[in-house]
């Protein structure tokens, strides 16, 4: 199967992190590692950079559910950023523009972060 | 006490040379003190004891005999360890040498008793110079003292130098004129003799063990190393049987190479999904293996290594965060299929290094815990295989009762669906529900997830909908309902996408209601129609965020529309180069077979869809439902069921 893997770096108070490759049921494990170690480190203002992203399932989706909740409890987020048509249209169809914020880059959404200070 | 111990050491078997060395060292100590004191003891004792006698002749007899005796015994016990050891380790029997030996000592002995006149004297010393020569030439053959460590040796040297001189000591004392050879010699001169020639014996086969054994002290250190690499071969078959548990193989992988290589720590990192891991570490603090690690392998030391590699630690700049001051590495790959896995890597700290000799021992035993390791993966990856597909038949099982095992049939309205499993259980779903006499609901859905845990959602969904579908009408309620009951079963990550729609015979309409499923599709007038209302996956979100996005759609029927449904497996086929089969070839082959029934509608979109994704696997499962509307509109648009009771068909069971 297609390859997988995420690269974090951090600007300021947030976090960003950077997909690359298929997420999908087999590979949502290493994404979660990264949500789980951000949130060990109370970093919670988290961008999740999509442009080189090129296939996500709905396992994939429901890494981002997985810990919404305890980020947003904790004053931070989640926002979605950089994604091509064919992902975002997978996030529309579930409504997921609804429950996160999307921005067509990265930068658009560290800057709604810092903002909102 | 003494006899018992000599017969006990005696009585083992193939005793180690170093414990006989020992026994003959406190014999011989024994017998020095015996000579040293006898003619005191020896006279004292007589003369209390013999006073008190009547015959005092004999007890001086009686009392020499078992003087005698004591030396005839101690002598042989001696004479036969000697062969013990000259038989230690020989690989060529050389049994001849030693029983000529055995032969002259012997003829040595009696002679001293039989040709004492001077003439005679000639033969007698013949017997004992060839006993001599044969003495020390048997002597030379100590070919055991190779097999014996270096701490033994050391220890042996000072008991082989304190032997030979408790030896020599011995024989001097007891001349011909001496109290205890006096003695002797009354008792029998041939007892005598083979003592003196034991004794020398002694002598001579100690001072060339202590000499050879000290030209052997520089050497001992690279005969361990090279017996400990024969050992590594015989630990090699110990891992053969530890292959059914990887971490265990690796703790004695580890420990093994701690002693091969005489190292103070040994470490396994695993390379794994871009990471490194480590999957033993003995003698190190993980943390310290850690900073090794990221040294080692960010230095680019350890790019395209094929064999052990040595390396210092004097570049390390994180030197000092160790807790242990480790100064020399020897990191080897573990390789499979000439792919690098990970590394073995061993340390020795307080400044020692590793020389390049250490390499053959360490690369070497590098070899065979690849192999090793390799095959505890191959094993492992087979049983989670095996149960795995075992989970997945269970999983296709469950989905298999779940979906409906016949289309149902109307008069009105005809069905079709098509549904294809993919290896891992995509959790697609999807149902028919006959409401009542003129209703009909059915509903499409995506279990997030694959397995036996989409297949257990799958249930929990089909009941959800089977009873909801009964108590409410409204396709947008059922799905608020669903949401409401899911969001407080399911866990987080999960949810499911549905599509529930419900068409009313009597009113010739379709309401639906989208909750994060694939939009429904119109075929009419020769055009498709794409229906995307507004509605969130279930269990993603509360009720109220739900609720306020869901919307509902009517769509009044009209003869011959073609409703089509499907799952992401249809629209995200992939072709050999990772195409998705897309909207709109799908389109296009509904537009083509639209006056097609259902049943060839259905079978040329699987078709299309198999053609382009051949060569390619089946991520997910492929769900298609595909209805038809055949009921003719008045003209004036008064509908017919106004006229005429529709009836619906009964389903063929």
């Amino acid at each position: 199967m297609a390859e997988f893997n995420t690269s974090i770096k951090e600007q300021g108070a947030v976090s960003i992190i950077n997909l690359k490759g298929y997420l999908d049921a087999h590979t949502a494990p290493i994404l979660e590692n990264n949500f789980v170690d951000l949130i060990d480190k109370n970093r919670f203002q988290i961008v999740v950079d999509f442009k080189d992203l090129a296939y996500i399932s709905s396992a994939g989706l429901g890494v981002f559910m997985a810990y919404i909740e305890k980020i947003r409890e904790s004053n931070g987020d989640i926002k979605l950023a950089g994604m091509n048509n064919k992902v975002y249209n997978i996030f529309d169809l579930l409504g997921f523009p609804l429950l996160y914020e999307i921005f067509n880059s990265e930068s658009e959404a560290v800057q709604k972060f810092t903002e909102k200070k | 006490m003494l006899t018992s111990y000599l017969i006990k050491s005696l009585g083992q078997k193939n005793p180690h040379p170093s414990a006989l060395v020992l026994n003959i060292g406190i014999t011989c100590a024994f017998i020095f003190l015996v000579i040293l004191f006898a003619e005191n003891i020896l006279n004292i004792q007589i003369q209390s004891i013999g006073e008190r006698l009547v015959n005092q002749g004999l007890f001086e007899n009686l009392v020499n005999t078992f003087y005698g005796l004591i030396f005839l015994g101690i002598s042989s016990y001696w004479f036969a360890t000697f062969k013990e050891m000259y038989f230690y380790k020989q690989y060529r029997r050389r049994n001849t040498y030693f029983i000529t030996m055995s032969v002259f000592i012997a003829l040595s002995a009696i002679s001293n008793l039989l040709f004492r006149g001077e003439e005679y004297e000639f033969i007698y010393n013949t017997f004992f110079i060839i006993s001599i020569i044969l003495i020390s030439f048997n002597s030379i053959k100590i070919s055991w003292i190779a097999f014996i460590s270096k701490k033994e040796k050391i220890s042996l040297l000072i008991l082989s130098m304190i032997i030979s001189a408790l030896f020599i000591l011995n024989l001097l004392n007891n001349g011909k004129t001496d109290f205890n050879g006096t003695v002797l010699i009354n008792f029998s001169p041939t007892v005598y003799q083979f003592f003196n020639l034991i004794l020398l014996y002694g002598g001579i086969y100690f001072v060339i063990l202590f000499f050879t054994t000290l030209f052997h002290i520089p050497t001992a250190e690279a005969y361990d190393r090279k017996a400990n690499e024969v050992s590594s071969l015989q630990y090699f078959s110990k891992l053969i049987t530890q292959v059914l548990d990887i971490e265990e193989l690796a703790e004695t992988i580890t420990d093994i190479t701690t002693k091969v290589s005489s190292a103070d720590a040994a470490w396994i990192v695993m390379k794994q999904n871009g990471n490194t891991k480590i999957l033993a570490n003995k003698n190190i603090a993980l943390v310290d293996a850690d900073l090794i690690n990221q040294f080692l392998l960010e230095s680019g030391i350890c790019d395209n290594i094929t064999e052990t590699k040595i390396c210092s630690l004097q570049k390390f700049i994180n030197k000092s965060l160790l807790s242990e001051k480790f100064s020399s590495i020897a990191i080897s790959p573990l390789r499979s299929y000439n792919e690098v896995k990970g590394y073995l890597i061993a340390a020795r700290k307080n400044e020692l290094i590793f020389y390049e000799e250490d390499k053959t021992a360490i690369n070497t035993f590098s070899d065979y815990a690849s192999v090793a390791i390799e095959n505890s993966l191959l094993l492992e990856q087979s049983i989670e295989k095996e149960r795995l597909e075992k989970e997945l038949d269970v999983a296709r099982e469950i989905q298999k009762k779940i979906l409906p095992a016949k289309d149902p049939e109307f008069q009105y309205l005809s069905v079709s669906s098509v549904f294809i499993p993919a290896f891992e259980v995509g959790g697609d779903y999807y149902d028919f529900f006959e409401i009542s006499k003129n209703k009909f609901g059915f509903i499409i859905a995506d279990v997030s997830g694959k397995g036996i845990s989409a297949a257990f959602i799958m249930a929990e969904v089909k009941g959800i909908f089977s009873s909801l579908s009964r108590m409410i009408e409204s396709p947008g309620d059922i799905l608020i309902k669903a949401n409401e009951i899911l969001q407080g079963t399911l866990s987080k990550k999960n949810f499911v996408s549905a599509l529930y729609g419900m068409i009313d015979f009597e009113k010739e309409v379709l309401h639906f209601a989208r909750a994060g499923h694939c939009p429904a599709l119109l075929v009419r007038d020769n055009s498709v129609e794409t229906f995307k209302p507004s509605g969130i996956g279930l269990g993603l979100t509360d009720n109220t965020l739900f609720r306020n996005h869901l919307e509902e759609i009517k769509i009044d029927l009209k003869q011959n529309d073609t409703l089509v449904f499907y799952t992401d497996g249809i629209t995200e086929a992939k072709n050999i180069e990772f195409e998705d089969f897309g909207e709109q070839r799908f389109a296009d082959i509904l537009l083509k077979y639209s006056n097609e029934s259902v049943n060839k509608i259905a079978n040329e979109v699987i078709k299309e869809v198999t053609l382009f994704s051949r060569n390619h696997t089946q991520y997910d499962d492929i769900t298609l439902v595909i209805l038809k509307w055949s009921k003719k509109n008045n003209i004036d648009g008064v509908k017919e069921w106004q006229n005429s009771t529709p009836q619906l068909k009964s389903r063929v069971l």
